[in-house]
């Protein structure tokens, strides 16, 4: 029986606008987000509470160097400096509030597609199948015609589980089938060089969890496996003559888009 | 070398969500405020970033702590060293003082007769308190009774010869035109031209007009620090080591003394004589728009070209407001309501503007729409001519407080002259100004707990001066007000300031010397003066054949026939040959002439009532003494209690009336016989003295901190007590 599903469409479900380069998806997204986030500070922030105590503390920072001699009013000006934070903070984190999951959850989605790089041909990984106490020695792995298992699997009692060492010859995006007390589950491996959406691992239950690390359903509940996981290696991004993992050059690029955005917008951030 | 900066990878973020939510999942509420606890908490971008929210909020936050901190930092590593050379510098700054501070309040204009009298009558409980347990005195002005030469005089401890100021104008020789007698601003002398640009090369120069040096620049050079807030004829600000925020002679951003802006669909050709300008208002459908003038367009010199900004406004009858929307800022007003400060950028081309602040009021949107602007004032957050030294002090007040009014005379007087504000109206903008100097005034004290805190309040002066025809029992601006519905402003305003010296005692220590000054009194401004029509009918002063009256600054006026004349306030002067361009008096005959304008102006009486209009005249060589005296009136005209010199004798107009009916609302004034208008002197501790002047205050404050006194000083030192009754 075949395993080969699809050839798996390059961030496809990123949309079709977008080009087959993490960088390009990045800068996008970037200049998207920040639009959006400025907007949505600018509306959901009280602005005239935050342009005042950003005066304040500008006027602090000026306090102390119009009376730098005047050790008693330095210190009293350094309290209100450190008060006048904690207030802007609170404001500057009320959107926030607004945005965390929409931008969280967008995040680990993204994350699926730029946060690691596909398996490539030729290049060994481990499937690691964690199972339920004293199942270990049922398990047996499953694979398609074109990958195959590079090195006898290794029992781990202690920790519940079992690792085989993998080779795929040909890209694509197959399954794997974990067989246990006469039931197979299966879990998706991608072999490519593109943009392509990973699960690195599927699991039971833990419906949180699922929610920020696999792209897959869950394993059944009545199944003695735990969870299957094989090791995606993480993708960094070439930038400024450096190599940036994807979300640290989305903060820094959605900032200085939201920097420039707010200047446009008249919006006080 | 490529350098990998990704400390934290996605697999490990999504690894450390997962192990904060693994084995969870049973309940999702718990989950989601741990989560935003997470973020909240440690908002590290690489693990908790969720977008521009939260990494504006991390960096802007950050960013002003490690300013603080490098502030922190370089105060205390430097502290030691700049407090060693401040001790050897200042050597005992304080060791011969008598206090550790003083705090000087100057009301501009508070009467001594009238708060006698408030005190008298149990309403001013803390003057009254000053006095029982310290002094209260009528503290001597100067020739003539103006601010300006009066806080010139309190501020140098000279003479008005000494430091050159005579009145709030004074005459170019050439011309016989007036100019701001405080500060000259000239743009930059060179332009280059390109194309239809004329481009200005190099800087605005302001130049200072007033000479002398305040005595804090004394006090500063020994090693006592000074707060200085709004004393008139500080501008331009002058360095020294202290703050200090410039007062009365600001300019607005025309670089005018004030200039309004009266913005109605009323079809009216009528000027304003001064202070504002009408400006049409266009209907288009349910929008109106306008706009506010400018200052001239530097790019097109000479031009008289006004840089000006558009404002749109849409009358909402229903609610009786207006959505305005001014330089893209949008609000709504009701209709008798100030906007708050709205910044305002006049842009030229090339990128270059002027930044300014000003404030709406709606006054109706129908069957008409009115809209009143107050002059535009320089930005105090973005000043584009120095209004306080350092520059950095009016944009720490700016930030702190919110914009405030930087122009000198910030209360609009001349709106109300022009009823275009009504009593309330202006009112509200003047104790408006008057609370924003309040919080200045609170802050100097809490930052100068030693030193010199000095304060200066218009409100007393402009309040005065506009309602003084509620208090006069027959003031002709205020016949048709019946006695009994007419408002105690006045007496409010007193209660107003009382209270404020209530809060002040409040600040201040026993080691804190408390002073409360005024520059003149006040007297009613019922009957006009116009010395120049006088002049005309006494053979001094003449008009080209067949006028019989002039145009404003002296026009028709045929000098090769004019022996005197007078401008401003309180001048006369003498037509001298070699002095001015036409004149015709022989210096040798001035001293003579000056004599006999003095007999014949002394004791002129009003026909209508018989009451005497001029008290006194004086020769300013008597009254004057120093360097500037040249730049002096040749005779200062000392008006009666409830004349002063007419609205057109002032602008140099010769009219055919000599005394005539003040039906202003500017219904008080002070610019009479200086005898007549003596200020106050309230002080916590007794002083001996019982005639002070206010020349005195300087070398009194300079002996207070045990300093020695300059030689040139005129005034002498009080004794005062270092205990307080």
């Amino acid at each position: 029986m075949p395993f080969v599903l699809t050839q798996p469409p390059p961030a496809a479900a990123l949309g079709v606008f977008l080009p087959n380069s993490p960088l390009a998806i990045v800068i996008v997204l970037s200049l998207v987000v920040g639009l959006l986030m400025v907007l949505l500070f600018g509306y959901t922030s009280n602005q005239k509470a935050i342009k005042v105590a950003k005066d304040q503390l500008k006027a602090h920072l000026l306090a102390v160097r119009l009376y730098q001699d005047q050790l008693p009013v330095v210190l009293r000006t350094y309290g209100r400096i450190i008060l006048g934070t904690g207030r802007y903070i609170r404001l500057a984190f009320m959107p926030l509030l607004y945005v965390i999951i929409p931008i969280t959850l967008l995040i680990v989605q993204v994350d699926r597609y730029l946060g690691s790089v596909p398996m490539q041909t030729a290049q060994p990984f481990l499937v690691t199948v964690q199972t339920a106490p004293d199942t270990l020695n049922g398990v047996s792995l499953q694979l398609p015609a074109e990958m195959s298992i590079s090195a006898p699997a290794v029992h781990v009692p202690a920790d519940n589980e079992v690792v085989w060492r993998v080779v795929a010859q040909k890209d694509g995006e197959y399954d794997i089938n974990v067989l246990s007390g006469g039931q197979t589950y299966s879990k998706t491996v991608v072999v490519a060089g593109d943009v392509s959406r990973l699960s690195p691992e599927r699991m039971r239950d833990r419906f949180w969890e699922r929610i920020f690390v696999s792209g897959e359903p869950a394993l059944p509940d009545s199944s003695p496996i735990e969870s299957i996981a094989v090791t995606y290696l993480p993708r960094n991004i070439n930038f400024a003559w450096l190599e940036w993992n994807w979300i640290v050059l989305f903060f820094v690029l959605s900032m200085v888009a939201g920097f420039i955005f707010k200047e446009v917008l008249g919006i006080e951030i | 070398m490529k350098r990998s900066v990704g400390w934290c990878g996605a697999a490990a973020f999504v690894r450390q969500l997962r192990s904060r939510v693994a084995g969870r999942s049973a309940c999702a509420t718990p989950v989601l405020v741990l989560l935003l606890l997470v973020v909240v908490l440690f908002p590290l971008p690489g693990h908790a970033y969720a977008g521009p929210g939260a990494g504006f909020a991390v960096l802007s936050s950050f960013w002003t702590l490690f300013v603080a901190f490098l502030y922190s930092l370089y105060a205390l590593l430097t502290w030691p060293f700049r407090h060693l050379l401040r001790t050897m510098k200042r050597r005992k700054a304080y060791g011969k003082a008598q206090f550790k501070r003083a705090v000087i309040l100057g009301f501009d204009g508070m009467d001594p007769e009238l708060a006698e009298r408030f005190m008298g009558e149990g309403k001013l409980p803390n003057l009254a308190k000053l006095r029982e347990q310290g002094t209260f005195r009528k503290l001597r002005t100067t020739f003539p009774a103006i601010s300006p030469v009066a806080w010139s005089t309190f501020m140098t401890g000279v003479n008005p010869g000494k430091h050159n100021i005579y009145d709030f104008l004074a005459r170019d020789l050439s011309t016989y035109l007036p100019f701001l007698s405080s500060a000259e601003i000239k743009g930059p002398k060179r332009h280059w031209k390109i194309g239809k640009y004329s481009i200005p090369v190099g800087k605005t120069n302001i130049k200072g007009m007033r000479k002398g040096t305040p005595f804090w620049h004394w006090l500063g050079k020994s090693g006592i620090f000074c707060s200085v807030i709004r004393v008139p004829v500080t501008f331009p600000p002058e360095k020294f080591p202290g703050v200090l925020l410039s007062g009365m002679c600001v300019p607005d951003l025309k670089g005018s003394q004030g200039t309004f802006c009266f913005c109605t669909t009323r079809s009216s050709g009528d000027k304003f004589r001064e202070g504002g300008v009408r400006i049409a208002m266009e209907r288009d459908g349910s929008v109106c728009r306008s706009y506010i003038p400018g200052p001239e367009d530097p790019l097109a010199e000479g031009s008289g070209h006004e840089l000006r900004v558009d404002f749109e406004l849409r009358p909402d009858p229903d609610r009786n407001q207006a959505r305005m929307e001014v330089d893209s800022q949008k609000f709504t007003l009701k209709v008798g309501e100030y906007s708050e400060w709205i910044p305002v950028k006049f842009k030229a081309a090339l990128g270059m503007g002027a930044h300014g602040i000003c404030r709406f009021y709606l006054k109706q949107i129908a069957p008409e729409v009115e809209v009143y602007v107050t002059p535009v004032n320089i930005d105090p957050g973005r000043p584009d001519l120095p209004i306080s030294h350092p520059v950095t002090y009016s944009i720490y007040l700016a930030k702190l407080f919110g914009p405030y009014a930087t122009l000198g005379l910030a209360e609009d007087t001349w709106a109300l002259n022009e009823e275009v504000l009504d009593d309330d109206a202006f009112l509200a903008q003047a104790y408006g100004n008057h609370e924003d100097r309040e919080r200045m005034l609170f802050d100097a004290l809490e930052k100068t707990q030693k030193g010199l805190c000095a304060c200066v309040f218009d409100t007393t002066d402009r309040v005065q001066h506009m309602f003084w025809r509620y208090l006069d029992d027959d003031h002709p601006a205020a016949r048709n007000v019946p006695r009994d519905q007419r408002p105690n402003i006045i007496q409010e305003l007193y209660q107003r300031m009382d209270g404020l010296i209530g809060r002040v005692m409040q600040q201040i220590d026993d080691d804190t010397l408390l002073m409360v000054v005024s520059d003149h009194g006040f007297k009613s401004f019922a009957r006009c003066v116009n010395l120049n029509a006088w002049l005309h009918q006494n053979g001094y002063l003449a008009l080209k054949d067949g006028k019989t009256e002039s145009g404003d600054w002296f026009e028709d006026v045929d000098w090769s026939r004019t022996r005197a004349y007078t401008m401003g306030l309180n001048g006369l002067y003498l037509n001298v040959k070699g002095r001015e361009r036409q004149g015709i008096v022989e210096p040798s005959a001035a001293e003579t002439l000056k004599d006999e304008l003095r007999t014949k102006l002394n004791g002129l009486a009003d026909p209508a009532s018989g009451r005497i209009g001029i008290t006194g005249v004086f020769d300013c060589d008597a009254v004057y003494a120093g360097p500037y005296v040249d730049n002096a009136p040749d005779l200062i005209v000392g008006y009666g209690d409830g004349f002063r010199a007419s609205w057109d004798s002032v602008m140099g107009k010769v009219t055919e009336k000599i005394f005539e009916d003040n039906l202003k609302a500017w219904s008080g004034d002070h610019c009479i016989d200086p005898r007549l208008v003596p200020g106050v002197l309230f002080c916590n501790r007794k002083i001996a003295e019982e005639k002070p002047a206010i020349v005195d205050v300087a070398p009194t404050i300079l002996k207070l901190f045990g300093l020695g006194l300059p030689a040139h000083f005129d005034g002498k030192p009080w004794t005062v007590a270092s205990s307080g009754a």
